[in-house]
């Protein structure tokens, strides 16, 4: 949500978060979870995200081809079981390669920053 | 659980058509097992206010559905003026404004060129359509300034009560809309019998009037209150469910057709339905009869659009993941 009478780091902070986001989502699919123990499982992890926001997000990874769901009963409920595709695993493992890259890079520039 | 379904029937309202059930089902799913869990970690049953506080948690029900639409879409020059989450709203109501706009607009010009003659050019035809544009916008660009001020200050429990499914068999208002529908085409095929159901008293003076109908009038009219016949049992058959809603729609698309046809040869053969000795008693009458035939066609072909997507999107909803 970026309205203008946020403050900067808000806006920031919400951007920075946003492509993390769909990292840990791919990562943490490469086991199969539905929507609220997906969310779950990321909490644990450290990494909160607003339902509202995580299962659109979801949608959307698989019309892009990332991910794919299917409906099953579970716990006398059905439920919407969603794991990685394989074009979802190759660009995972694209992203993580990135990252890892972003990371040692940002690291060794932010080392310096005085806070 | 009354309350997630107050919820998860405010969040359908504002979804696409299309996936609205598949959605919906997913919501339901998820927000019923944060219940239960949080009901497991409390060891009992939740409370009205610890419910409505997971649907609050979960967010407005405009701010959820506007995310389920196309992301990234919003209207922005160097900063964005209205958000993702309204632009689907807005662009809807756009589309509605102008939709209305420009049906009022064709009937307003049809009829002034056919009364007047006179000369329509396209800009004063399109002003409307600028200054509409322009309000529409800034008030979306107002709402959309103050929509976290106003948007967080909801309450699931002042959310509308869950409404009845049409499915569950006949309502009030199906019974009351055949009802219409019927008396309406017994109306119609009685007048030519029974001009006082139309005229009233002013039936009394129809011989004065020398009326002439046009020769070929028996049968179009009759054909006019066949369609109508056809309309009124169709109804019946869909109030007491005989019928499939999915075939019914295509009976439905089948007898638009067929009116849009009809009012097509009416329009060709028009305007000179009738004629009398009061010249303009007869303009008047033929002007208004012609009127109604378009007004009428535009109806069905409205009519006819929204059922044909209906029928698309269920088609759609029907096939299995991954033919989509």
């Amino acid at each position: 949500m970026t309205g203008m009478n946020e403050s900067p780091f808000e806006n920031l902070r919400l951007e920075l978060r946003r492509g993390c986001l769909v990292l840990g989502v791919l990562a943490q699919l490469q086991q199969e979870l539905y929507g609220y123990t997906l969310r779950k499982a990321l909490a644990d992890d450290g990494l909160e995200i607003e339902e509202s926001t995580l299962y659109p997000l979801l949608r959307r990874l698989e019309l892009q081809g990332l991910l794919t769901s299917q409906w099953r009963e579970e716990d006398k409920r059905n439920k919407r079981f969603y794991k990685l595709s394989e074009d979802g695993r190759l660009v995972l493992k694209q992203l993580v390669e990135e990252w890892r890259t972003l990371d040692e890079s940002l690291e060794r520039i932010v080392r310096e920053v005085q806070v | 659980m009354n309350l997630l379904e107050r919820y998860l029937q405010a969040v359908a309202r504002l979804l696409p058509k299309a996936r609205r059930g598949d959605i919906i089902e997913e919501l339901r799913a998820n927000l019923l097992s944060q219940m239960e869990d949080r009901e497991e970690q409390l060891g009992r049953a939740l409370t009205e206010d610890e419910q409505a506080g997971i649907l609050r948690g979960h967010g407005n029900p405009t701010l959820v559905a506007g995310r389920y639409r196309e992301p990234n879409l919003g209207l922005a020059f160097g900063i964005q003026l209205i958000g993702p989450e309204l632009f689907p709203i807005y662009r809807t109501v756009l589309g509605m404004i102008f939709g209305i706009t420009l049906a009022v607009l064709s009937v307003v010009i049809f009829i002034l060129a056919r009364t007047t003659h006179e000369t329509i050019t396209l800009a004063r035809v399109l002003t409307p359509l600028p200054i509409q544009f322009v309000v529409t916008t800034v008030i979306f660009i107002l709402i959309d300034r103050g929509k976290n001020h106003v948007l967080n200050r909801w309450d699931p429990r002042e959310l509308p009560a869950p409404r009845r499914e049409p499915e569950e068999g006949p309502t009030t208002r199906n019974i009351f809309g055949f009802l219409c529908l019927a008396v309406g085409t017994a109306w119609l095929a009685l007048t030519p019998r029974w001009p006082y159901l139309m005229l009233g008293p002013g039936a009394l003076f129809l011989p004065a009037l020398a009326l002439q109908f046009w020769p070929q009038w028996p049968f179009f009219y009759g054909a006019i209150v066949a369609l109508a016949a056809a309309g009124v049992v169709l109804e019946f058959f869909v109030l007491f469910r005989w019928l499939p809603r999915r075939r019914a729609r295509v009976v439905e698309l089948i007898l638009r057709g067929l009116g849009l046809c009809l009012g097509a040869a009416l329009l060709i053969h028009g305007p000179n339905y009738v004629t009398s000795a009061y010249r303009e008693l007869a303009d008047w009458a033929n002007e208004t009869f012609y009127v109604s035939v378009v007004v009428a066609m535009a109806i069905h072909a409205w009519r006819m659009v929204s059922e044909l997507r209906t029928l698309l999107r269920d088609r759609h909803q029907m096939l299995p993941a991954g033919q989509h």
